[in-house]
């Protein structure tokens, strides 16, 4: 029999049986789309988190702990393959101050190399990278921090306690280049600066940070300041040892995203505890990996429901054609070509089951993407909640795949025991059979 | 044509555990030359139906051989038997046997759709043999539309549509009135004559056995050629 036929065949039973065949195409479906847009929110969460973790966080920086870092091992790590740089920074452990005129603030100050910061994309906006012992560049944000103490106080006297309104506190609008400051460290117990002023030039002003909600107020400088400051340190805190002035930490950073593995477990072969935005990716992705397999597990269950269907309405068509099947095989119908008959009639409902289901997934992944971040910003009271990045559901052509195999697979098997019946099928018996 | 050599059959009858063993066929011989029409006539229960379903291969005989053309049929498998039935048979049964859900035109089809010959070719030869059995008319009509004269000519032109050297009738007019089985039979006469197509004719009625060249009397599983040669 040609295939056309077969396909005539099939069409001519589907279409006297049609309320049938539509009921049981219809579970298949329904079971179909229900695994994809359950897998399609796993998807879709696990998605939503990756770009979190990478959108926050310099992909390629690998973070390396060890009790004794020093100049010598960085230089060795700069050795390693796809390493682009090391940059050793060192944090001031005590509260700092500076103060411009009447201007004063608290940002940190961070001791660094600037030569390996610049390969990786530490640039300035103006100004010049710091060439003496008491020259600084300063965050993008430094100017913004400079607050006028006493103007912001009184403010605040005149101010009613229950105002909504939006404080204006006077900072700092003028160019900061060229511009000498004080800084001072302090003591962690009193929160008193200590009198020793150290006055620092700004000569450059570092690059805005990507992120338009992060401030950066910091100071870079180079590590020929740290002698200056260690001196005056030194002569308030006794137990050097276990309150050093700095805290150093390594970075490592990786050329591309995809080394950032290699690196890091080269890193670790060395012996140095380290993380990296690929160990975190990684237990997010097993993490989701097990959730996902866990939702089309149950999305599977819904699939073999619908297969109940399936099964019931081939083994009933069997039987209504018992007589026709007789009379097939009587004329010299091959068993072969019977059984492929009734497994067409079950792929067909499989297939247009799946095709139908995803669609209808599309359909709902599309609107709950749309709908759900209004319906969630509206039930938390947060207008912008929409314009967040959150993805509720993704269909990857891998689920496609996935739950259309699961569908077809299943839609055939259910299908292959009527289909077997069939091709049992006693002529004699048949063609006894009444109209 | 047809040489069938000690061909025995039982059937167990009863309860699973406690079935009975009958005989249905002991020991049947007999031959049919090739453009004959051999009736085969026999009282309901003696075994005449079953004969027929061994020898279009339905069911395997316990022992016994039949040769079909030269080709040893009694031991085909399933698949070689169907094969074999789509190639040589073609089959006219009692209450008709068409597909309820195709028009006349399309029962009569169907054998060439099995054996895979395309759409053009077969829409020539069912016409033309449409034509031929006086069916062009009603060619459309699905066989609940057809009287029951029509219906079994739907289902003679499907046994003729694949040129097969021998048709198995089963009761071909046990359903029909007298004047549509005279016509019936004559459609059978012309046929054997005209085509030379050898005809096997399984029946209980007397006249319609005596419309063959040879008869042989079935009686409880014991085949005996009465002998009689009918000139056509």
């Amino acid at each position: 029999m040609q295939f056309k036929d077969q396909i005539d065949f099939i069409r001519q039973h589907i279409k006297k049986n049609k309320l049938r065949v539509f009921m049981t195409v219809l579970a298949a479906t329904m079971g179909t789309a229900f695994l994809i847009v359950l897998a399609s929110v796993g998807f879709g969460i696990h998605d939503t988190l990756r770009s979190e973790i990478l959108d926050n966080r310099l992909v390629t920086q690998i973070e390396v702990y060890s009790g004794d870092l020093d100049v010598n091992k960085a230089e060795g790590m700069k050795d390693i393959d796809h390493v682009k740089a090391v940059v050793v920074r060192q944090n001031i452990n005590a509260p700092q101050q500076e103060s411009l005129g009447q201007y004063s603030t608290y940002g940190n100050l961070l001791v660094t190399d600037f030569n390996e910061e610049a390969k990786v994309g530490f640039a300035l906006e103006e100004g010049r990278l710091p060439e003496t012992a008491d020259e600084v560049v300063v965050g993008s944000g430094f100017a913004e921090s400079l607050i006028d103490q006493q103007a912001a106080d009184k403010i605040m006297e005149s101010r009613p306690a229950d105002s909504q309104e939006e404080l204006e506190i006077p900072s700092y609008d003028g160019n900061l280049i060229g511009e000498k400051f004080v800084y001072q460290l302090g003591d962690y117990d009193t929160g008193d600066m200590y009198e020793e002023q150290t006055e620092l030039t700004i000569v450059g002003i570092a690059e805005k940070p990507s992120k338009d909600w992060l401030v950066d107020n910091k100071i870079y400088a180079d590590a020929t300041l740290i002698p200056k400051l260690e001196k005056i340190y030194q002569k308030h805190v006794e137990d050097l040892e276990n309150n050093p002035l700095l805290s150093s930490m390594l970075y490592v950073y990786a050329d591309e995203l995809e080394n950032v593995k290699t690196v890091t477990n080269q890193l670790k072969d060395d012996g140095y505890n380290v993380y990296s935005i690929s160990e975190e990716l990684e237990r997010v992705d097993v993490f989701f990996l097990a959730l996902k397999a866990g939702l089309v597990f149950v999305g599977t269950i819904a699939i073999l429901i619908s297969s109940i269907g399936i099964f019931n309405t081939m083994t009933m068509a069997v039987t209504e054609r018992t007589r026709e099947i007789g009379v097939m095989k009587a004329i010299g119908a091959q068993p072969k070509l019977i059984q492929r008959l009734f497994l067409m009639e079950s792929a067909w409902i499989g297939i247009v089951g799946t095709v139908l289901a995803l669609i209808i997934s599309y359909a709902v992944s599309f609107v709950s993407n749309w709908l759900l971040p209004i319906i969630v910003g509206a039930a938390m009271g947060e207008e912008d909640f929409a314009d967040l990045n959150v993805t509720f559901s993704i269909i990857p052509w891998q689920l496609i795949v996935i739950a259309s195999a699961i569908s077809l697979t299943v839609a055939v098997v259910s299908g292959w025991r009527p289909a077997r019946k069939a091709t049992k099928i006693d002529v004699i018996d048949a063609l006894r059979r009444e109209l | 044509m047809i040489t069938v050599e000690n061909i025995n059959h039982s059937f167990l009858i009863g309860r699973k555990g406690k079935e009975t063993n009958v005989p249905v066929l002991k020991r049947v011989s007999f031959s049919v030359q090739q453009g004959e029409i051999v009736s085969i006539v026999g009282r309901s229960g003696s075994g005449k139906s079953t004969l027929l379903h061994i020898l279009a291969g339905f069911l395997k005989p316990d022992s016994g051989k039949i040769r079909v053309k030269d080709t040893v049929t009694s031991a085909f498998t399933e698949q070689q038997s169907a094969q074999f039935r789509l190639e040589n048979f073609g089959f006219i049964f009692q209450n008709f046997q068409l597909m309820p859900g195709l028009t006349a035109f399309e029962n009569v089809e169907l054998p060439l759709k099995l054996k895979g010959m395309n759409h053009h070719q077969r829409k020539d030869k069912v016409n033309k043999l449409m034509m031929e059995v006086g069916l062009n008319a009603v060619q459309d009509h699905y066989p609940n539309e057809l009287s029951g004269g029509q219906q079994q000519r739907v289902s003679i032109a499907r046994a003729l549509i694949t040129d097969p050297p021998i048709i198995f009738a089963d009761e071909p007019t046990g359903s029909l009135d007298s004047e549509t089985e005279q016509e019936v039979l004559q459609l059978i006469q012309t046929l054997n004559k005209t085509l030379g197509i050898t005809f096997v004719i399984i029946t209980h009625d007397d006249e319609v056995a005596h419309r063959a060249n040879r008869i042989y009397r079935m009686h409880d599983g014991n085949l005996a050629e009465e002998g009689a040669i009918h000139a056509v």
